[in-house]
């Protein structure tokens, strides 16, 4: 990641980015404030749906190989910065006024790809679910609640939690004072073997976010020859599971 | 500013407190007073034997200060609280040796010369704010204050509390003269069967300005007293089922009610200490993009594992309450709901049986 840094950061000290023309930042304003339009008047009870909630029930384990890794993730948005910049850097020299989005800057997208390796890091996912409440407990993270039927959004002076069901997808948004916002959701394969969990990071008054995909397979936890608990008092506790052998013995 | 901190709470909640029965209107006086009293290391007085005559006190079960549809785990360890802290208050008056019996009744009645009644205000393992009256049978409100309580780190309890309500009682009944408390204690008496049998024992005791006053003693042979005794006695078999619901429950989820309020306590503490070090640290600005955000959301994620295991152990204190078997001479009565339901439906039957002896209508 900091090889990938240090040239993005001699691409970008090439670029000319600080010429923006009038028109330019009027277009930006008016598209910040429609988003910011749809955004303001879809809370989560809105967004609620009536069709039932797919069943994510179950024990989940992260499938590399169908998942995005973080470090190929940054690579295609510094390409796609790359190429935005050339784009801008010709159109400067024709001077044509650069219609693409904003380039971003670079600290921040690497903030951002640090945070969601971060939030993203828990291989195991335990969903319990019923009529009301599904609840996603991750390995050594804090659970994912939400009330189902009406949605939900608790807060504390650290943080906003906000979740729905669209009708598809369950969303989880979580909105921390400094302007993090990390939005997770997840999906379930149709014969309901995978789930796959989406999380978009995004930092406010920044237009580019950084989005990383992670597929799950569902297993049985009985198979694995151990169990882990989380207890207060000493933490993670593992035991070994004894064979099927070994009852008969 | 911590102790501001405390004040204002203390004054936040009395806002919230709702308004006194009537009965309890005559203490407003001294809630003032009460605000600025200091609970903390009260040494419980203890007497070598009770004075006589010996009073009798009942400890209401907590008011929990929840909606009663409230099905949250905040809400089912308020409801299990106000019967582990009422156990606590009756276990504190009984080790100070100053009292007759102290017993654990699920509502304030006559049954007992004096009522303690408190509700919790706060309570969230570091905070406990009770407010807490005691009246006589008369009607007359012994005491009634404002408690507030924060506990360090390291959890002392609330023995303080406790023991000084206790020193409260001890010192209203102290400065009560030998006829007063004579005079207190038949009004009980008489109060309680007036309840069973209003008809039967009017003029006996009437209510002169809003409180309770004897007029006339029953004869010493009554036989009507002697069954009303008989039924007292009845009830009293109700508060020891209480009182043994209390020991098992205490067995049963008072090590993980330790635990639950451990985990707020030190929630409440993390939060503070985090405050603090953001508030020292200032906007941060010499921080990378990534420390910053890296920061905040391990504060958010350390304080929602904490909520969650907080809960979790919420969760594990099963709110769900006990039928009562009450095996009395001739049968075996079972009482089904609420403590609350429960003790209305026994007193409801005694009141049935008092009155079919007496030929009474019901």
């Amino acid at each position: 990641m900091t090889d990938l840094q240090g040239v993005l950061r001699i691409m970008l000290t090439s670029r000319s980015l600080g010429r923006h023309s009038m028109a330019r930042t009027l277009m930006t304003l008016c598209v910040v404030l429609g988003l910011w339009g749809c955004v303001a008047s879809s809370p989560a009870q809105q967004r609620l749906a009536d069709t039932p909630v797919a069943d994510f029930s179950g024990h989940w384990e992260v499938d590399y190989a169908r998942s995005d890794s973080v470090q190929t993730q940054l690579n295609s948005t510094f390409s796609d910065i790359q190429r935005q910049a050339r784009r801008q850097r010709d159109a400067a020299e024709k001077g044509v006024t650069y219609q693409g989005l904003p380039l971003g800057d670079v600290d921040t997208i690497l903030a951002l790809a640090k945070m969601a390796e971060l939030v993203t890091a828990s291989d195991l996912l335990v969903v319990h679910q019923d009529i009301a409440f599904v609840r996603i407990d991750r390995e050594n993270s804090f659970a994912l609640v939400c009330d189902i039927r009406e949605g939900q959004t608790s807060g504390t002076q650290l943080g906003q939690e906000t979740c729905w069901w669209d009708g598809q997808q369950l969303h989880f948004s979580i909105d921390l004072p400094e302007g993090l916002s990390i939005r997770h959701r997840f999906i379930r394969s149709a014969d309901g073997a995978l789930l796959a969990q989406r999380t978009r990071l995004s930092t406010r008054g920044r237009q580019r976010d950084f989005e990383v995909s992670r597929i799950f397979s569902r297993f049985e936890p009985g198979n694995r020859g151990y169990q882990c608990i989380n207890t207060l008092s000493r933490g993670r506790v593992c035991s070994t599971e004894s064979a099927p052998s070994d009852a008969s013995l | 500013m911590r102790l501001c901190a405390v004040v204002l709470v203390l004054l936040w909640c009395a806002g919230c407190t709702t308004q006194p029965d009537p009965e309890t209107v005559i203490a407003t006086a001294q809630d003032n007073q009460s605000m600025e009293t200091p609970w903390e290391g009260q040494l419980l007085v203890i007497a070598d034997s009770s004075s006589s005559p010996v009073l009798d006190v009942g400890v209401v079960l907590f008011d929990p200060g929840v909606d009663a549809e409230d099905d949250s785990p905040a809400a089912t360890v308020r409801r299990l609280e106000s019967k582990l802290l009422a156990g606590q208050l009756r276990d504190a008056l009984a080790e100070s040796n100053q009292w007759g019996v102290v017993r654990m009744v699920p509502t304030a009645s006559a049954l007992a010369p004096v009522n303690i009644r408190s509700q919790i205000i706060k309570s969230d393992g570091r905070d406990l704010v009770l407010r807490v009256n005691a009246i006589d049978a008369a009607g007359t409100v012994v005491f009634d204050h404002l408690i507030g309580h924060r506990e360090t780190l390291a959890g002392e309890g609330f023995a303080d509390i406790f023991n000084a309500i206790s020193n409260r009682l001890l010192q209203w009944w102290q400065q009560q003269s030998a006829r007063d408390r004579a005079s207190l204690l038949f009004l009980s008496e008489v109060r309680y069967a007036q309840q069973l049998a209003p008809d039967a024992f009017i003029g006996l005791a009437e209510q002169v300005d809003g409180k309770w006053e004897l007029q006339r003693l029953p004869a010493d042979n009554d036989p009507m007293m002697r069954r009303v005794d008989r039924i007292r006695n009845q009830e009293y078999l109700f508060c020891d089922t209480v009182d043994q619901q209390y020991v098992e429950l205490w067995e049963r989820v008072g090590g993980t009610y330790a635990l639950w309020r451990d985990a707020g306590r030190e929630q409440a503490y993390w939060l503070d200490a985090y405050e603090a070090r953001v508030r020292a640290r200032g906007d941060r600005s010499d921080d990378s993009r990534y420390a910053r955000m890296q920061a905040e959301y391990a504060a958010y994620r350390s304080y929602r594992m904490q909520e969650q295991a907080w809960f979790e152990l919420a969760k594990a204190l099963d709110g769900e309450t006990q039928p009562s078997v009450i095996e009395t001479a001739d049968r075996v009565v079972t009482l089904e709901g609420t403590l609350d339901v429960q003790y209305e439906t026994w007193r409801r039957l005694l009141r049935d049986i008092f009155a079919a002896e007496q030929g009474l209508e019901k």
